[in-house]
């Protein structure tokens, strides 16, 4: 059994990238402390629910916007409460143009062992087009001090697939971050999302994606790329020089252990079910204020909406789908149930057999989502029918 | 001179008028010369309505004869209109439809009337079905007024329609009245032009009755009511009727005239225009075209003009979802109640499951039956590549008609096969003959010849299939003239054709409702038109997909649609897991609606786009 995770949203920037769709908002000093209060009268709330943490995730926005006091606090609060571990994975998401000497030397302190550097790009052209605050110079001086700063993880996260990109331009910036030497590395290919400036520059034809077949050669070349240079890939989107610089935390989303989330927007799961925050800042401090939980709306997932979400999360994942846990878990066996469509999967190289592990390649990691909704999952809906 | 004869049975004040105070008349014209316009101005300068129930095309009752400024049904209205000789006379307009699909309604309303008014555009001037429906209106020898119409235009040139009414229709031109319908110009004139330039009806009323049945609507209380003509004799409640051709008899429950509404009258006479219910339950039971007797004292031969209508075009409806399947029967089953033209039987096929294989009069009648169907019954629809019906001579001597590519007999037992053939009329400008003749041309066409009519315009008819005409050939027209060109057709003959059946295969299993029996030249063509318009509109799927257009075993074209090589959530934490699973149980809710051939998931819009004549080429 996995103990469970804790994530906490910390819904502050300095300045709102153009393709963000998460929480976030800029606000000053005042209402950051404000937002630690109120942070830490939902941590007070929930006393007692999902104990034992052993991975706590500071995400954003940009955690690194609270001050090394306020962290202090928060992290005593959920030791306090939730009875997180002693010893806890801390992670903590932070911008390079808030790295410093003593801002390092003060994460530490906090016991952060995984510093995830929201580097974006090496190229001060990339970085304005995603209107970053940082140039190029800020992100590799941020990743080489981190590094010299002693955390057992220093992770860099990387943009693709920009409107226009060449594979030779990305190829200079993953080549830039192998000589800085991160221990994980996240890259992410654009998404233009409905509702931020990207969407709406898209929407006015201001913005044009790149097509699918490229998008699809630069996620192979990413990932053969890094697994060359000795960082292979073990998701979609991450890769890692070795087993143990792998996101513990982020583990858990993918194979359903529990988490709970704190903070407007974040999400919580926990014996099927999952409930989400507010996403209001406003809205969130309001209910808190009330002394209800700041939840939005919850779901209880049936075994269908289980089992798709297995898919979904198992092929984005280098490990795969485990049959047999999934035989175990949902009453029948994936590869009695789909078989024609397994072997045609496996003919085209897409998805390959590996004990009792069903795994993609690269070509079908890039298509996860594909993959997973062509799989027959009826035999769950009419046992959740039943039931 | 008040001349009114007094009705034998009702001793109502209100009786028939004199034969000389009645004028039966009708308006022709090429499409959007103003016809609808120019009845709406007749009908409220003779106050038939009220002002605040005035809405344009007044006659023309459908919605969408009204959104696309056609007329598909017949109609008629009895005006009141007070002359300059200070008399009041009974003008009956019979509204016709403009569209050669409809040419046999124009047919009837012509028998119909003793005059036409022949309505040319003043710019745009004499046009095809100008031509062809002044030609028509001298068959039945009726007495015609030219009417030139939009002379406020900018753009008018009276001068110049003048010249091609002497010229291209070999009227008088200076007997043409001048008007603007938009305006209501010298509607004034035309009123007394009717009056005293067409003749009255003659007839007797006390001879056999002979009615001829124009039109006919349905009426969900009354049933059929039927739009006639009276040639002779006299039409009364409580007669019995027969019905000449089918012989069927009925009694008559009530006449009167249309006045928009119905207005009943004790009788309608030799001359008369009106409307009879005779509880007849569907237009299935009555003929268009047939004549009215008296059961008890028939006349001895009923009126020429009897043809049935029959469909040349050919289609598959197919719902889009299946429950809908008795929908589609039903609304077909009403549509026919008053379309007569509309014929329907049951088709299945394996794509797209059960449907109906319909007939019609022709692409328009085809849209606008497929319109109404969307429109008054919520029903979406697939609709298989339109058809001409086809003539088999099998090797054992049998002979078969066939307009469903499904029911195409083996090629090995074939001994000939015949199409249909049009005779082509095309008017334009000079300096398109050549692009047209070479449409022409690669529409297999026959016997090209033309002539000149006024100074700068010609006249080309060609002997077309019309299977070639199904596809896009108006569209072509249009294009390569400019918008100058017009085009009218008739049905020829059968001739003998080289067919094949093109089959279009998705990943090797053939997409029955795909197949279509073209010309064997023309089959490649076809057939890659066909494999792109999938390639295009089929979503990328987990495999590649192999598009073939084929002839028996042969593959004569082919595309492939690439698999799916990105679609992956870039970021799938924060633990967001919900929206994006919701995100994917969409998009497997969107599969099922999807047609599977084989395991190749084609959305519907593929059909449609692949089936869609109008822009193929």
């Amino acid at each position: 059994v996995t103990a469970p995770g804790l994530y906490l949203h910390v819904p502050f920037c300095s300045r709102i990238c153009p393709y963000c769709d998460f929480a976030v908002r800029t606000a000053r000093p005042e209402r950051r402390e404000r937002f630690v209060e109120w942070l830490l009268r939902e941590i007070e709330l929930n006393r007692g629910k999902l104990l034992g943490a052993d991975t706590v995730y500071f995400g954003g926005g940009t955690p690194s916007s609270l001050a090394p006091g306020q962290l202090a606090r928060i992290l005593e609060a959920i030791q306090t409460h939730l009875a997180v571990v002693e010893g806890a994975w801390i992670f903590l998401e932070v911008n390079p143009e808030d790295v410093s000497v003593e801002a390092l030397r003060a994460w530490r302190g906090l016991g952060v062992r995984t510093l995830s550097l929201g580097v974006q790009s090496f190229e001060d052209r990339v970085l304005a087009f995603l209107g970053r605050r940082h140039e190029r110079e800020q992100a590799r001086r941020s990743v080489r001090l981190a590094r010299e700063a002693g955390f057992h993880t220093v992770s860099a996260d990387l943009i693709y697939g920009l409107p226009g990109q060449s594979p030779a331009e990305w190829r200079g910036d993953l080549e830039e971050a192998m000589r800085l030497a991160p221990d994980h590395i996240s890259c992410y290919q654009l998404t233009v999302h409905h509702g931020t400036h990207f969407g709406r520059q898209k929407a006015r034809g201001r913005l044009q994606e790149m097509s699918e077949d490229q998008q699809a050669e630069l996620f192979d070349f990413t990932h053969r790329f890094l697994a060359e240079a000795g960082y292979p890939g073990y998701e979609a989107s991450n890769f890692a020089r070795s087993a143990e610089h792998q996101s513990r935390h982020n583990r858990k989303y993918w194979d359903h252990t529990p988490y709970l989330g704190l903070g407007p927007s974040a999400h919580s799961f926990a014996d099927n079910h999952r409930w989400w925050n507010c996403r209001q800042l406003e809205t969130w401090e309001e209910k808190l204020d009330a002394g209800e939980p700041p939840v939005e709306a919850s779901e209880t997932l049936g075994p269908g909406e289980l089992g798709l979400e297995t898919l979904m999360l198992g092929f984005r994942t280098y490990a795969g789908v485990d049959l047999s846990r999934f035989r175990v878990r949902f009453g029948f066996d994936l590869l009695e149930t789909s078989a024609s469509l397994v072997e045609r999967f496996k003919d085209e190289g897409l998805l390959f057999l590996e004990g009792d592990r069903l795994k993609p390649t690269i070509a079908g990691l890039a298509i996860a989502d594909r993959l997973a909704v062509s799989f027959d999952l009826a035999p769950l809906t009419l046992s959740a029918a039943r039931s | 001179v008040v001349n009114y004869r007094v009705a034998s049975v009702y001793s109502t004040p209100r009786e028939s008028p004199a034969l000389s105070r009645i004028r039966n008349f009708c308006i022709i014209a090429h499409i959007d010369h103003g016809k609808s316009t120019l009845a709406d101005r007749l009908i409220q300068r003779c106050g038939a309505v009220e002002e605040r129930d005035f809405r344009d095309q007044i006659l023309d009752s459908m919605d969408i004869e009204r959104e696309r400024g056609i007329t598909i049904k017949s109609n008629t209205i009895t005006l009141l209109y007070q002359a300059r000789d200070g008399l009041e006379y009974h003008l009956n307009l019979i509204d016709t439809p403009g569209h050669v699909d409809f040419s046999h309604e124009v047919r009837r309303s012509l028998m119909s009337c003793e005059g036409a008014l022949l309505l040319v555009d003043a710019s745009q001037g004499v046009e095809a079905q100008t031509v062809a429906n002044m030609y028509l209106a001298l068959e039945y020898d009726l007495t015609l007024i030219p009417v030139i119409n939009k002379i406020d235009l900018p753009a008018a040139d009276v001068d110049r329609v003048s010249q091609e009414i002497e010229e291209d229709l070999g009227l008088d031109a200076s007997e043409a009245v001048k008007v603007s319908a938009k305006l209501g110009t010298g509607i004034d004139d035309l009123l007394e032009a009717i009056v005293t330039r067409l003749p009255a009806p003659s007839g007797d009323p006390e001879a056999p009755l002979r009615a001829l049945i124009f039109d006919a609507q349905y009426d969900a209380y009354r049933g059929v009511v039927l739009l006639c003509r009276v040639k002779e004799g006299t039409l009364a409640p409580g007669q019995a009727i027969r019905l000449m051709n089918t012989q069927k008899e009925y009694g008559v429950e009530e006449v009167g005239l249309m006045k928009l509404k119905r207005v009943k009258a004790p009788e309608l006479q030799a001359g008369a225009v009106g409307y009879v219910i005779a509880n007849i339950k569907t237009v299935r039971d009555i003929a268009i075209g047939d004549t009215i007797t008296d059961a008890a004292r028939p006349a001895a031969e009923p009126l020429p003009g009897y043809k049935e209508a029959k469909p040349v075009v050919f289609a598959s409806f197919y719902p889009m979802s299946t429950d809908e399947y008795e929908d589609l029967a039903k609304a077909l089953d009403k549509l026919a109640l008053n379309d007569a033209a509309l014929t329907f039987e049951k088709d299945s096929s394996v794509a797209l499951g059960f449907g109906f294989r319909c007939g019609f009069l022709g692409l328009l009648h085809l849209d606008v039956v497929q319109e109404r169907l969307k429109r008054e019954y919520d029903l979406s629809l697939l609709i298989s590549a339109p058809s001409v019906r086809y003539r088999i001579t099998l090797k054992t001597g049998e002979a078969k008609l066939v307009d469903n590519p499904s029911l195409y007999p083996d090629p090995m037992t074939i001994e000939r096969a015949e199409e249909p053939y049009i005779k082509a009329t095309v008017l334009m400008p000079e300096r398109y003959l050549g692009t047209v003749m070479e449409l022409c041309r690669e529409r297999r066409g026959l016997n090209s010849t033309f002539h000149y009519l006024s100074v700068g315009r010609i006249e080309l008819i060609s002997e077309l299939p019309l299977a070639e005409v199904l596809f896009d050939f108006y569209d072509r027209l249009k294009t390569l003239t400019q918008g100058y060109g017009s085009f009218d057709y008739e049905i020829l003959d059968y001739r003998e054709a080289d067919l094949v059946k093109v089959d279009i295969l998705v990943n090797g299993e053939r997409v029955d409702a795909l197949s279509q029996l073209v010309h064997r030249e023309k089959a490649r063509q076809r057939a890659l038109h066909y494999c792109e318009r999938l390639a295009e509109t089929i979503p990328r799927q987990q495999f590649k997909i192999a598009i073939q257009g084929a002839v028996g075993g042969q593959i004569i074209a082919r595309t492939t649609i690439n698999p799916f090589r990105k679609d992956v959530t870039a970021k799938c934490y924060g633990g967001d897991i919900t929206r994006k699973r919701k995100l994917l149980e969409k998009q497997k809710e969107g599969k099922k609606k999807m047609k599977m051939v084989g395991a190749v998931e084609i959305p519907q819009s593929a059909f449609v786009a692949v089936l869609k004549t109008d822009d193929s080429s």
